[in-house]
């Protein structure tokens, strides 16, 4: 009996039955913080489950997501993708110039046509014939990133231009050349608040009002871990997440048409959850309206908007006597005249490439 | 369920191989029978009853046909046997695709039956067979103990990608087998190099495959890339799987052929078909091609004997024409071969090899395609005629990110490496080196496969058509 053969045994065995036994007594969890997901329960035990496989075929989901280790091991696959194969995307996200992004190609005009069109009844529908309406896009971090790093990249001009045709009846107002990479965070998606003021800026230009931009930059975390570096898996430094507050941001009220509740601009409590860049706003909401008691009396505008605007509506709200934010990803737009007086109102439609591009979630 | 899946490797596998060595000797068959059994219920609990009756008539069949040896009736037994084998067969994997060819050709819209497919039908029918020919010729004793008989049938590791294991072969492992530490180990190391040939190069491949499917960005270069990553995905995926069959195997004792030997370094397609499925190609040569004649008949019976046992295997793989074009292309191949063109491929050790491998690749876009108008549409342009690009971005991405994936795979095709590992072992630095960094390795490498699983990678089960 060789002593090599012995090992090989021990060693697998220990392995094998190390895990499976570890796996049998670690209590399950219910959520994956880093993914940001429900992990899946323990399917329903019957002959009848059994029988019709649904048994089998939830164990399979639910054995993985209950791993030992899990997140240790999603690590170890990423770096084998990333290091041992070079790979230059795991699962759709790929590391360049230090940043997280998830591949997003090709433009699909479809896509945004189904989007503009959507916008334009919704301008038939509400906007008064007098009403100042505004459309801007803002590129995803893929426009800084992706071409440049020999990364398949949609066609950002195509797209946009195509847009902006579609949208040809109102006022386009550029923002792009305002960002810069850097004005994202590393490990999110979406852009940090302390850098897109000029963009805020912009866009109460464009749209006749002022700023108050004497802001007090407060850092509310050093370990803001975004979107794709769960999805990533790999070891990153996580970003710092700052709020930027002014005298309107301190004295406005937040209602939550939704929940029928106020909210505070920057909600704390958010910093406790998964998704950090939920302090902006409460994240995803369907309605909400921030009322500015000392803002200017005439101006009111209703955005409609996808999670981007969470971070850039405190900025604005400053000019405005009332910013109502809609995401008619979680609302129907033919609703909408239930909750909003659309009288004396100002349109921008403020929407992310990444949303145009796949809009099947716009109801 | 897969063997590429946790619950087979930390919940199954466990389970199986602590109870089998708890219990002894004599409940050892039992126990691995009734796991056989749990394997293949798991994903097809209703197609168990199925799978039953085919060996329960294997085993009434073979008691028959042996109590009638010396009678006429033996062979009315026989013939009992394989017609009811093949008649379900035939009815779960092709009356479909029959009724559908007959509805191409008459243009009448006989309703399809949608059957669906068991899981490894075509793997466990043909084992019953060759037990029932077997036994009819008296090369083996009838089973009589119904749990042997339907383990050797049933046998999880071997069960839904083969090798397709011979009666003749396992008969004596079923009664008296060694359990060792030397077995136990080969078996290990053996399942741990299938599993990441699985896992570590197919799937991932698999990955290049699937991209360039849904790619709306064809180019000549991406059908050349996919051409080439679908031949190595197939190669990796099922020699994976029949070194996780022959690994998992002989931890229980039992010691499977091989099923194959390097296929990608053949200087010609026959040398390919010795290397390639070879308990597939054997299977067809004893139980087909020889019954017919072989090559011991005139030279026309001869042809339709190859085309015969090639137009069985290709559809063996798929009840469809593309299936069926790809095995008379190897026909085709074979003949050319026999007649005149393996002299002349013995006189370049490279051409033939450029030859070989451009057809094996040109007959894998045919396997992988949906039909066989599809088929030509790939081949066409993958030679230039398709009015596609030469290059495009996509693919120019796709290959460098999967440039190394594709180098180890075509490395991990010949017997480089092997024969690297086996210099090195026969060292003296070697063998003290290996005592500590093989079991180590086996370690890294199960860790590394496990990651992918628990990342939910792509893990595709390529054997639903056999």
């Amino acid at each position: 009996m060789k002593k090599k053969d012995i090992f090989v045994v021990v060693a697998a065995s220990f392995f094998v039955f190390g895990l499976a036994l570890t796996g049998l007594l670690m209590p399950d969890k219910e959520m994956s913080v880093s993914e940001r997901r429900p992990l899946a329960g323990f399917p329903g035990l019957s002959f009848e489950s059994v029988a019709d496989g649904s048994f089998q075929e939830g164990f399979e989901e639910y054995s993985p997501d209950h791993f030992p280790f899990r997140d240790g091991f999603r690590t170890v696959k990423a770096l084998t993708a990333y290091k041992l194969f070079r790979q230059k995307d795991n699962n759709g996200i790929y590391l360049a110039d230090g940043h997280l992004s998830k591949l997003d190609y090709p433009e699909n005009l479809d896509s945004v046509k189904k989007a503009t069109d959507r916008f334009r009844e919704i301008i038939g529908w509400y906007a008064d014939k007098n009403a100042k309406v505004y459309f801007s896009v803002i590129p995803d971090k893929n426009y800084f990133l992706a071409r440049q790093n020999d990364y398949p990249s949609m066609d950002y001009d195509r797209l946009i231009s195509f847009a902006k045709n579609e949208m040809n009846t109102v006022e386009y107002i550029d923002i792009i050349d305002l960002l810069e990479l850097s004005d994202y965070y590393r490990t999110d998606s979406h852009w940090r608040q302390e850098c897109i003021t000029d963009v805020a800026g912009l866009l109460a230009e464009k749209t006749g009002t002022v700023l108050d931009e004497t802001y007090t930059e407060k850092n509310l975390s050093d370990s803001f871990c975004g979107v794709y570096a769960g999805q990533s898996a790999l070891p990153l430094t996580a970003d710092e997440l700052y709020c930027l507050e002014t005298q309107a941001t301190e004295n406005c009220l937040v209602y939550d048409a939704e929940n029928e509740s106020n909210l505070p601009v920057y909600n704390k409590e958010k910093l406790a959850g998964n998704d950090l860049y939920e302090v902006y706003l409460s994240g995803a909401k369907s309605l909400l309206k921030i009322e500015n008691p000392k803002g200017p009396s005439d101006k009111k505008l209703i955005i409609f908007r996808d999670s981007f605007a969470s971070s850039l509506a405190p900025l604005l709200i400053s000019g405005y006597r009332e910013i109502t934010l809609v995401d008619i990803r979680y609302i129907s737009p033919k609703l909408l005249d239930r909750f909003i007086d659309f009288d004396g109102r100002e349109l921008l439609f403020l929407y992310s490439t990444g949303v145009l591009n796949n809009s099947v979630t716009i109801k | 369920m897969l063997f590429s899946s946790i619950p087979f490797l930390y919940v199954f596998l466990p389970l199986t191989v602590a109870l089998y060595f708890a219990v002894p000797k004599k409940l050892k068959n039992g126990v691995l029978l009734f796991f056989s059994l749990v394997f293949y219920g798991w994903g097809e609990p209703k197609y168990l009853i199925l799978m039953l009756f085919s060996i329960t008539q294997g085993y009434i069949f073979g008691l028959l046909i042996e109590r009638t040896r010396e009678s006429r009736r033996s062979k009315v037994f026989l013939t009992a046997s394989v017609f009811v084998s093949l008649l379900l067969l035939g009815y779960c994997k092709y009356a479909d695709f029959f009724i559908g060819s007959f509805n191409s050709i008459t243009g009448l819209s006989v309703p399809l039956l949608k059957v669906a497919l068991p899981i490894g039908i075509s793997f466990y029918t043909f084992q019953i067979l060759s037990y029932t020919i077997d036994v009819y010729r008296g090369d083996v004793p009838a089973q009589r103990n119904y749990v042997n008989l339907a383990l050797y049938i049933a046998m999880f590791p071997q069960l839904i990608a083969g090798p397709i294991v011979r009666y003749s072969d396992i008969a004596p492992q079923l009664e008296n087998r060694t359990h060792s530490i030397e077995n136990a180990a080969y078996g290990i190391r053996r399942f741990t190099v299938g599993l990441s040939k699985k896992i570590l190069i197919a799937n991932v491949l698999a990955e290049l495959v699937s991209s360039f499917k849904d790619s709306g960005e064809q180019s000549v270069l991406f059908f050349w890339l996919y051409a080439v990553a679908c031949t190595l995905q197939i190669y990796f995926d099922f020699s994976g799987y029949s070194d996780m069959a022959i690994g998992l195997g002989r931890i229980f004792g039992f010691c499977f052929s091989e099923n194959f030997d390097y296929p990608y370094i053949s200087g010609s397609i026959t040398e390919f078909w010795r290397r390639w499925h070879i308990s597939l190609g054997s299977w067809f040569r004893d139980y087909l091609y020889i019954p017919l004649g072989g090559n011991r008949v005139g030279k026309s019976r001869w042809f339709f004997n190859i085309f015969v046992v090639w137009f069985a295997t290709g559809i063996w793989h798929g009840a469809a024409w593309n299936f069926v074009l790809w095995g008379l292309m190897y026909a085709m191949l074979l003949v050319n071969e026999k007649l005149w063109l393996l002299k002349w491929l013995k006189k370049s050790r490279v051409l033939n090899h450029v030859y070989t491998m451009l057809f094996v690749v040109i007959g894998f876009v045919v396997f992988d395609a949906d039909s066989v108008g599809s088929a030509f549409s790939a081949l066409r342009s993958m030679f230039g005629f398709g009015g596609l690009p030469i290059i495009s971005a996509q693919a120019v991405y796709t290959l460098k990110s999967f440039a190394v994936v594709l180098i180890i795979a075509i490395a991990g095709a010949t017997p480089l490496l092997q024969k690297l590992f086996r210099r090195f072992e026969k060292t003296k630095a070697g063998s003290v080196v290996l005592t500590v960094a093989e079991p180590l390795g086996i370690v890294l490498l199960l860790t590394v496969c496990t990651a992918y699983l628990v990342d939910g990678s792509f893990n595709p089960f390529l054997y639903f058509r056999f």
